[in-house]
């Protein structure tokens, strides 16, 4: 035999097994970090909860709805038809597989909206796709959808939509709020201070 | 005969010049500006880092200029910056973030020691930046609780927000099962075992070969 041959032949074999080396690291599929961060100053994952109650009460079927709280708190309380991921427990057994589903729309819930908005980072991070957080929590949800606050009566008319709109969301979800007088009553001019904007949309 | 068996001294010298050339390739290939340096798991395990925050008391620090150790950027646009902000702060514009100035500007600072505490108009503006630069090695950045808004409602006293909790997030401000229990006439009812949640999951195999 060929002595060139020889040595290119043991060359060969020294890069191939070279490129086993490579392979060792059991990191879960990412997308690089400028495309995070261009991801991350987007707005547009960010639904509100009048957008999620209209969702509930169609029933829309790509709604997957995901609570990131401890395990206790969600079965305290959790919006309909919400499943439960914790924050800490992303990698752990198979809570990886509830994402990525083709025509689902997830949408993180959490108190507010700061652990929402982590796991919509670290999901990101592992190339999950149509993702989205619910601004203001179940905070904002209890505020808009639960407990409707009636605009002012300056208001502009579509603040008034909306407020119809949650009354009969509150309706929906726990059945009360027909106490609403009709028109005729005099309304009593009363101030409050708004600390949020929350009845034109916003918590 | 072949040309190789005539002469190896050329295919030597052939080959050496290949492998030369590629490692001159991997050696002179543009390193990427930012990269990992927490894996995933790490990245969810440093989100309980309480050293991630800064509080809104520790701003008269800053605003008194009594230390040169920290910088705040407000990642709001220009004008609206312009239209006030906390003073001593910078601009840095959430969509200028990625700049390649920008981002040697960010080691310099982490090189200096320097805390960099991140703000916006809430506190969920700063949230996703300030998570980036810990996962990417910037262990010097904080994000700013309360952001802008709940600055500018205490400016006049920060000092007295230590005891006040306006500006924590991630806490039930409701007793939500008593508020949302249904009364007569919900559509919906409480009996959650009555109802089980439909669970999806991805299907893990691939169905390519046999077609569905």
């Amino acid at each position: 035999m060929n002595k060139n041959y020889i040595i290119l032949t043991i060359l060969m074999l020294v890069l191939a097994v070279g490129t086993l080396f490579l392979t060792m690291k059991h990191e879960p599929k990412q997308i690089d970090p400028q495309e995070l961060l261009q991801e991350i100053i987007q707005p547009t994952r960010y639904v509100s909860t009048d957008q999620v109650a209209k969702m509930i009460i169609q029933g829309d079927p790509s709604l997957m709805l995901v609570d990131v709280r401890s395990i206790y708190e969600y079965e305290e309380y959790t919006l309909p038809g919400a499943i439960n991921v914790p924050l800490e427990e992303l990698l752990v057994n198979d809570n990886l597989l509830y994402f990525g589903i083709p025509g689902k729309k997830v949408i993180f819930v959490s108190n507010d909206d700061i652990q929402a908005d982590q796991m919509w980072v670290l999901t990101k991070r592992l190339g999950y796709g149509s993702t989205y957080v619910m601004k203001g929590g179940i905070n904002c949800w209890m505020q808009t959808i639960i407990d409707p606050q009636r605009p002012a009566e300056t208001a502009a008319a579509t603040d008034f939509e909306t407020y119809s709109f949650r009354k009969g969301a509150q309706m929906y979800f726990t059945g009360a709020g027909s106490e609403d007088a009709g028109s005729g009553q005099v309304n009593v001019q009363v101030q409050r201070r708004q600390k949020s904007n929350v009845a034109a949309g916003g918590c | 005969m072949h040309i190789h068996e005539l002469n190896p001294w050329r295919t030597l010298i052939a080959l050496s010049a290949f492998i030369v050339i590629l490692i001159i390739g991997f050696l002179t290939m543009p390193k990427p500006l930012i990269s990992y340096e927490k894996t995933i798991s790490e990245s969810v395990n440093a989100l309980v880092e309480s050293d991630a925050y800064f509080y809104p008391w520790e701003l008269e620090q800053v605003i008194a200029k009594e230390t040169d150790t920290i910088v705040l950027f407000d990642l709001r646009n220009n004008f609206i910056f312009g239209q006030g902000h906390i003073p001593g702060a910078e601009n840095l514009s959430a969509s200028t973030l990625s700049r390649e100035e920008n981002i040697e500007r960010m080691k310099e600072l982490r090189d200096m020691g320097v805390t960099v505490v991140l703000y916006g108009d809430t506190q969920l503006d700063a949230n996703g930046p300030s998570m980036l630069f810990r996962q990417v090695g910037f262990n010097n950045v904080k994000v700013l609780l309360g952001g802008y808004q709940y600055y500018l409602q205490h400016k006049d006293d920060l000092y007295s927000t230590v005891d006040d909790d306006g500006y924590m997030k991630g806490v039930a401000r409701f007793d939500y099962a008593e508020m949302a229990a249904p009364k007569d006439g919900a559509t919906l009812s409480n009996d959650q075992d009555a109802q089980p949640v439909q669970v999806q999951r991805r299907q893990k195999s691939n169905v390519a070969a046999g077609g569905c």
